[in-house]
């Protein structure tokens, strides 16, 4: 099996990029047999904190050990005690104690991910860059897809996740502070792919390879025109070689549902907590599309 | 914990106690094997029936139509097209809480699940599936920030030589809102406020180099 990696990423906070990890994952687990990672690089531990009760998650990753972190401290200090096998949560477990979801894979972050920037230049080299993949690459073969949760900034446990990536995803709400924002990092991954691109090695090149819509609205046309400007943006990023030639904005955007929000206390996926909602069913469909644009390319 | 731990647990335990078997006495193992016995009594039979409701290979088609994408998209029509495409049969009910009931039997009774789970996901797929817009909408948006570049002057030269549908179109595919009411003079008004303020907003945000 070979993964396709993913990495959801925009350093604009509250624009879907978790809501979107879990979800889509857990639809194409559950609706297309797909096996999913879900990596965590984020410190405030989002995507762990959905799909673990949170007593759960402070035992598996207390002291940071078991967690991303750990990779991260083990190339600061020279030691080497992230074990991936120990450190993965297999399933989402529901109120009945019982495990659902198998084919979801989750490697959970702790907060110690906080402390690792400041820590990690000390590691100078560009490889500093790549010590997420040295860690699971091997592990990533036995999987569909590979998500990355990536915290809202383009720091270096970003970084980690946008050179090992096939391609990246950008979560996106529909107005214009996110259309601004989406321009500058359109452009600062061009700049990363022209700077770092072949000195960080492994064969790939960052590049964005897809937007979603979040937080929807059906009211009035104000999400209809801030997406219109999207897409007349996206078109002539195309053709300048800021994100991938086959980039799209994928369908259909995600509209607000309570339900999904309430899912996070619940600590499932919308797809498990409630099937009916308009958040499962957009998030049904918007997995079609996403297998669509995804597993047929290279 | 789930079903293949669960499975996985037993299994040690029965070749624990299979090795073990005829040396263990006493009242507490004994009093604590009945009530095991009692708990597996309970669960063969839930897990029986639940099995005999879902025979290989029922597994994704009752996954499927328990589905949010069934929710959106399954609906009568569909139901009857799939009955006849898997079993060559007519649906009789004419409602689909009904139409479902007899998708499903008539699906189990033909041992049909395997077909009719890749026809439902293949149609859940197509109905998924949204127009792009094709290149008359891109070729629009193109045009639509073309005019949001222009001065007032260069604006109300070029309008002018596009008919009220033509105009009409361009504001359709700009997310332009109008009515059937909606004057020339006035989606002519909306299509430069429009416009201005996409080209406005879609000229990116410069990282100085």
């Amino acid at each position: 099996m070979s993964a396709k990696i993913l990495a959801f990423i925009n350093f604009k906070g509250g624009v879907g990029k978790t809501a979107s990890v879990v979800n889509l994952g857990a639809t194409l687990a559950k609706l297309h047999e797909k096996k999913v990672l879900i990596v965590d690089l984020d410190p405030q531990s989002n995507s762990s904190l959905w799909l673990m009760r949170p007593d759960h998650w402070r035992d598996h990753v207390a002291k940071g050990r078991r967690s991303t972190y750990q990779i991260f401290d083990d190339a600061i200090q020279g030691k080497s005690r992230f074990n991936f096998e120990e450190s993965l949560v297999k399933g989402v477990v529901t109120w009945t104690g019982f495990v659902e979801l198998p084919r979801l894979h989750l490697l959970p972050a702790s907060v110690e991910l906080l402390r690792i920037e400041d820590r990690i230049h000390e590691l100078r080299a560009p490889s500093v860059y790549r010590l997420v993949e040295h860690a699971i690459a091997e592990h990533a073969k036995a999987y569909d897809f590979v998500f990355f949760d990536c915290p809202p900034n383009l720091y270096s446990t970003t970084k980690n996740a946008i050179f090992f990536a096939d391609h990246c995803i950008v979560p996106y709400v529909p107005d214009y502070l996110s259309l601004s924002g989406f321009q500058v990092l359109a452009e600062y991954i061009t700049e990363m792919r022209e700077r770092y691109g072949d000195s960080i090695g492994g064969g790939k090149r960052p590049n964005i390879g897809a937007l979603l819509v979040s937080h929807y609205r059906q009211t009035g046309n104000v999400f209809r025109l801030a997406i219109n400007e999207l897409e007349i943006e996206l078109a002539s990023f195309r053709d300048q070689g800021f994100v991938d030639g086959d980039a799209a904005l994928l369908e259909p955007y995600v509209r607000h549902c309570v339900r999904v929000a309430e899912s996070t206390s619940e600590h499932l996926p919308v797809v498990l907590y409630a099937p009916g909602s308009i958040g499962a069913q957009d998030y049904s469909d918007l997995a079609q599309h996403f297998l669509n644009h995804f597993q047929n390319r290279r | 914990m789930n079903y293949l731990d669960l499975s996985t647990r037993l299994t040690n335990l029965a070749e624990k106690l299979s090795k073990q078997a005829t040396k263990i006495e006493g009242n507490d193992a004994a009093k604590s094997a009945m009530k095991l016995v009692t708990e597996l009594d309970r669960f063969e039979a839930v897990l029986d029936s639940y099995l005999a409701s879902r025979k290989s290979g029922e597994f994704f088609l009752e996954t499927l139509l328990r589905s949010p994408s069934a929710k959106r998209h399954l609906s009568l029509d569909l139901l009857k097209k799939g009955l006849r495409e898997i079993c060559g049969k007519r649906l009789k009910a004419e409602e689909f809480g009904p139409a479902k009931l007899e998708f499903v039997e008539t699906i189990h009774a033909q041992d049909k699940s395997a077909a009719a789970a890749k026809f439902l996901k293949h149609a859940f797929a197509e109905a998924a599936s949204v127009e792009s817009g094709g290149k008359d909408k891109a070729a629009l948006q193109q045009e639509f920030i073309q005019l949001g570049r222009l001065n007032e002057e260069e604006f109300a030269k070029t309008i002018a030589k596009r008919t009220f549908g033509e105009l009409r179109r361009l504001a359709g595919s700009n997310a332009v809102r109008f009515t059937d009411k909606t004057t020339k003079p006035r989606l002519i008004q909306v299509i430069r406020r429009f416009s201005v303020r996409a080209a406005i907003n879609a000229t990116p945000i410069h990282l100085s180099r």
